[in-house]
């Protein structure tokens, strides 16, 4: 049967490739659904929609909306998982595509929702099939990455990830930007920014699809052979998808990424109120935003710079690193408030949010290590429901600890202080995890199939 | 290849590195 535009076979490098077109491809995809850090932008103007200047009987409440950002979450883990091995098969580009069809597909069933005021309509619509697009999106372009640089995995798939954290800080200033353009006397210009971005991510996104490329079988960078000795924990093997989560390496890797995010996604969503009530009548609403966005800058920053660095000490030490540092930081946090000194909390934060960036980066890698490359995107797929997990779990430690604290009596300003020695026991829990991580056993192994032997004449 | 290359990174770099510049913009409200 002959290939498609969009069938693997399609999409295979010629001699002459530059490698370092991928990466840009990968990274097109990336910057468009990390849409999603920045979907808060449009809570509340999505809680205007009758009143315009401010809510009105039948407009819908926070709490309502709260819900389109989970739902989007739980299914970028889910279809992350269940289509990781779809993924694998078809290659980067019909996935990319679809990626593409869905996210922006997402915004545009959003906007018939918000046109009929009907929210069930937009949970569908960026929830369920957004949510799809993300993580279609997020795992499509890894193992393609990691194929083209098997001399620098961590850099090429940081490079990437990267994108999703970058994703949040281009989107939250255009959809103000466009929110303010489509304003007018009858509209507060959602309807219309949710159209233009749906098409404006597809678009973005068809870059990736049309330029992405996969390496032939056979390929190596050119001057470069795979060491002789293999390092520590890096293996040379393979593992397909459905024996590696049966192993106690992928469940060890599982909880590693669950504690990290948990870790830094609840600090991430109560930043702006936590800098506030910390350091009261010194950090204002205005300043406290600068702290959120100086935090996503860390948090794109440290994608690239942790799975950078990984590359040079290995994927364990980084995550020692993550975990020790952690510690010591989140445990540093409330002397920071005692002392009043915002400089060392916000230092202490932009270092904790690097690490939480650092740690999505770091993981394809440290799935590559330790389960080869055979079926790695589909193992980062089944790994990434730790990160739906710790999309609810970090949110509802820091908010109803703190809620708990202020109920007893706790000020405001030390209601934190417990949830950050909290943080500390989660990140200890990642800490003895990575620490008993060891080679997957050979009888986890895959062997390819025998080639059919041709009989004699 | 390497005009399509400085183009896909063109591509990509550009919204990138407005993003960072907006976010840099409002990050120095902290230190005002």
């Amino acid at each position: 049967m002959s290939s498609t535009f969009f069938d693997r076979e399609s999409t295979i490098a010629g001699p002459g490739f530059n490698r370092f077109m991928v990466p840009p491809a990968a990274l097109a995809v990336h910057l468009c659904i990390g849409q999603a850090y920045a979907f808060s932008t449009f809570n509340l103007p999505l809680t205007k929609l009758i009143g315009l200047t401010q809510s009105a009987p039948g407009d819908w409440n926070l709490k309502e909306l709260g819900w389109i950002f989970s739902i989007a979450i739980v299914f970028l883990g889910s279809s992350a998982a269940v289509f990781g091995r779809w993924v694998e098969r078809v290659g980067p580009r019909k996935s990319m595509f679809v990626a593409a069809l869905c996210f922006g597909g997402g915004f545009l069933v959003s906007a018939v929702g918000i046109h009929l005021h009907q929210l069930w309509i937009i949970y569908l619509g960026y929830g369920v099939l957004g949510g799809c697009g993300l993580g279609i999106g997020y795992i499509s372009p890894v193992s393609t990455l990691i194929k083209w640089f098997p001399d620098r995995p961590g850099m090429a798939t940081g490079m990437a990830i990267m994108g999703f954290g970058g994703g949040a800080l281009i989107a939250a200033p255009l959809s103000v930007l466009l929110m303010a353009n489509f304003k007018t006397a009858t509209s507060n210009g959602v309807l219309e920014t949710f159209v233009t971005m749906g098409v404006i991510y597809f678009m973005f996104m068809m870059i990736g699809v049309l330029s992405v490329r996969v390496p032939a079988d056979d390929w190596k960078p050119s001057g470069w052979t795979a060491p002789a000795k293999p390092k520590q924990l890096v293996t040379t093997a393979n593992v397909a998808v459905d024996q590696a989560w049966r192993t106690p390496q992928f469940w060890l890797l599982w909880v590693v990424l669950c504690m990290n995010v948990t870790a830094g996604i609840g600090v991430l969503g109560q930043a702006s109120p936590m800098i506030q009530e910390m350091f009261p009548g010194k950090v204002t609403a205005p300043a406290a935003a600068g702290f959120v966005g100086l935090i996503s800058l860390f948090n794109m920053i440290g994608r690239f710079f942790w799975a950078s660095t990984s590359d040079y000490i290995g994927r364990r030490n980084t995550y020692m690193v993550f975990f020790l540092l952690g510690i010591v930081l989140y445990a540093a946090v409330p002397t920071t408030g005692h002392i009043g000194s915002t400089a060392l909390f916000v230092a202490a934060f932009c270092v904790i949010l690097s690490m939480y960036g650092g740690g999505f980066a770091t993981i394809p890698a440290y799935l590559r290590d330790m389960f080869g490359t055979y079926q790695v995107g589909a193992i980062h797929g089944r790994l990434l429901t730790a990160w739906s997990v710790a999309g609810v779990l970090g949110p509802v430690l820091v908010n109803y600890i703190r809620q708990y604290q202020i109920d007893n009596g706790v000020p405001k300003a030390q209601a934190y202080s417990i949830t950050m020695y909290i943080m500390c026991g989660l990140l200890l829990i990642g800490f003895l995890c990575n620490f008993a991580m060891r080679a997957v056993r050979a009888n986890y192994y895959y062997h390819a199939p025998a080639a059919p032997q041709r009989a004699p004449a | 290849m390497k005009l399509r290359l400085a183009v896909l990174w063109i591509a990509v770099g550009i919204p990138l590195a407005w993003g960072v510049f907006k976010t840099l913009q409002n990050a120095m409200k902290l230190f005002q």
